[in-house]
């Protein structure tokens, strides 16, 4: 179990705090999302859970035992897949992976086999010679990600792992993602797919301004709003308005008087909802 | 964890999950960061080598042919004065550039440095392994150095010793290249560090002209000097004089304190 306890985090000269006092518990095994608007401060929480950035105050626990830098047997279960592209460019993709299992204290053998067996899933064995300055950015992503495989962790924090991949690219590595999940990989992640978030993730939390506002279940979130959606059409822009029984949905559309649109309420309609903004 | 692997479509892989000793946790880290320089040579070796032969050799034809005449040296050849302080200078910049410039590119540019950051490799040896790496490309630009002075009809005696201050040498730069690097925010900062910590060396501490008649406050500071002993204990050696113990104490004791401020930076910066 991760436990988040009163995180809160001031950079150097920054007016805002880029987290306070955040709490959550990730239970082991779960897909936990974290989502928020740009700046919300989820890049930082994940970067704390993984000791890239230290918190101004507050502690970061797994399984019990307190998370600091020099706690190398806690850092050994996670794995860190950046939103920023963080591999030596001048590398071989080979050599990306290789200094990865390195690190992670693995085997030579074994890194080499199963970088080739990560590469070939994740689409990029032939390229294994090529500098990974020569990849596109979604190769590049493809790397992270197989990277971050290879050391076998206990969790896997990803901070919006899918940002320039094609849709294809995206799909297998959800998929991949929910195989992991379903086999008890502990995974916590950002992401801006919030339809994608909905169907890998067992909670999500909202983040604004640094604060969590909101944790629960997809469905949970969903029915709390309303379960019926029914967008109205309104000259330019489209309202949408959410309903927790079908029969409240109906009168509403009879006493609309305008052209509506009737569909299942989604994560991503209580995210805007929350955040304060409206479709259109 | 296989049958995770497994589930999402990886070929099941047999994972060694025992945990390891401190101590084979440091070796791992040392062997990493040898590794990665080694990687880094291999890849840019002909580059390496001309940029570190460049300046010594502009010093050895200008210097060396050119102003030595002028210079005296107590009777000996000023090639002979010369070659031990250019060997000092070669490993030092060679040292301090190839962990700095890297390591800063790393952290601020690329980002790659991150990984280190997270990974379960004890930082302090990942550094050490730095440092060794680092002193090696040094001693690389050392021998380069020692064997193209022979060209300049150079007679110096070398032995082990001799490679050893090398190594030392570069042990320090190559750690004070760590250091700087973390400290940096910029790649300028490091540009900067190397203005007014490398260079100010490279003309002061006994590479190029005896340093005995220098005044005396100056000289205090001159000995302080990390490379006025390197160079002093390198022309010791190739005059088949003896060198100073405490030279070599010294240098280990500097590389020693600078390792060790690296791994309290990084251990307690909050943001790297």
């Amino acid at each position: 179990m991760i436990q988040i306890k009163d995180v809160t985090k001031k950079y150097p000269k920054a007016r805002k705090y880029a987290l306070e006092n955040v709490s959550l518990d990730i239970n082991t095994g779960e897909a936990f999302g974290i989502l928020g608007p740009n700046g919300a401060g989820k890049t930082t929480l994940m970067s704390i859970i993984t000791t890239l950035v230290l918190p101004t105050a507050g502690s970061v626990t797994v399984d019990g035992e307190k998370l600091s830098r020099q706690r190398i047997d806690i850092k050994k279960k996670i794995s860190f897949v950046t939103q920023h592209i963080s591999i030596r460019k001048d590398m071989t993709v080979a050599e990306v992976m290789e200094l990865s299992g390195r690190l992670y204290g693995l085997p030579g053998k074994m890194i080499k086999k199963r970088s080739m067996q990560l590469l070939e899933f994740t689409g990029i064995a032939d390229k294994a010679k090529s500098t990974a300055r020569g990849l596109s950015g979604g190769q590049q992503r493809k790397l992270m990600i197989a990277r971050a495989l290879l050391s076998d962790p206990e969790i896997l924090v990803l901070d919006e792992p899918t940002v320039g991949l094609d849709p294809h690219a995206r799909r297998k590595i959800w998929d991949m993602l929910i195989g992991l999940k379903l086999k008890g990989l502990t995974l916590l992640l950002t992401t801006h797919y919030i339809e994608e978030a909905e169907s890998v993730c067992d909670r999500v939390a909202f983040i604004s301004g640094g604060r969590v506002s909101d944790i629960d279940t997809p469905a949970n979130m969903i029915s709390d709003m309303g379960s019926f959606a029914i967008d109205v059409f309104e000259g330019e822009r489209t309202k949408s308005y959410f309903f927790k029984s079908a029969e409240e949905a109906e009168g509403f559309i009879k006493t609309s008087g305008k052209p509506v649109k009737v569909r299942d309420s989604t994560l991503e309609d209580v995210f805007l909802k929350k955040m304060g903004t409206e479709l259109g | 964890m296989n049958e995770q692997l497994t589930a999402a479509g990886i070929p099941a892989e047999e994972i060694t999950t025992e945990s390891k000793s401190t101590f084979s946790r440091w070796l791992d880290g040392i062997r990493t960061a040898i590794w990665e320089k080694w990687v880094d040579f291999r890849h840019e070796w002909k580059k390496i080598t001309a940029s570190a032969l460049v300046s010594p050799l502009l010093y050895m034809v200008a210097l060396g042919w050119g102003l030595g005449s002028m210079v005296n040296t107590g009777g000996r050849p000023y090639i002979d004065f010369l070659v031990p302080g250019i060997i000092a200078l070669a490993t030092m910049n060679t040292a301090f550039s190839s962990v700095s410039v890297s390591l800063n590119v790393q952290r601020l540019f690329e980002r790659s440095f991150d990984q280190i950051i997270i990974s379960p490799v004890p930082m302090a040896s990942y550094i050490f392994g730095q440092m060794i790496g680092g002193a090696l490309r040094g001693m690389y630009a050392g021998v380069l150095i020692f064997l193209i002075s022979l060209l300049f009809g150079t007679s110096i005696h070398v032995n082990v010793l001799f490679f050893v201050v090398m190594f030392l040498n570069g042990l320090v730069f190559a750690s004070l290249g760590v250091l700087a690097s973390v400290i940096a925010s910029s790649h300028l900062d490091i540009s900067r560090f190397s203005t007014f910590v490398i260079t100010p060396m490279t003309f002061l501490c006994n590479t190029m002209f005896p340093v005995d008649r220098m005044p005396a406050a100056v000289a205090v500071i001159i000995n302080c000097l990390p490379l006025t002993h390197t160079s002093r204990m390198l022309r010791a050696i190739a005059y088949t004089e003896s060198i100073n113990v405490l030279s070599i104490i010294y240098l280990i004791v500097l590389a020693a304190v600078f390792i060790a401020l690296t791994n309290v930076i990084i251990s307690r910066k909050s943001n790297l």
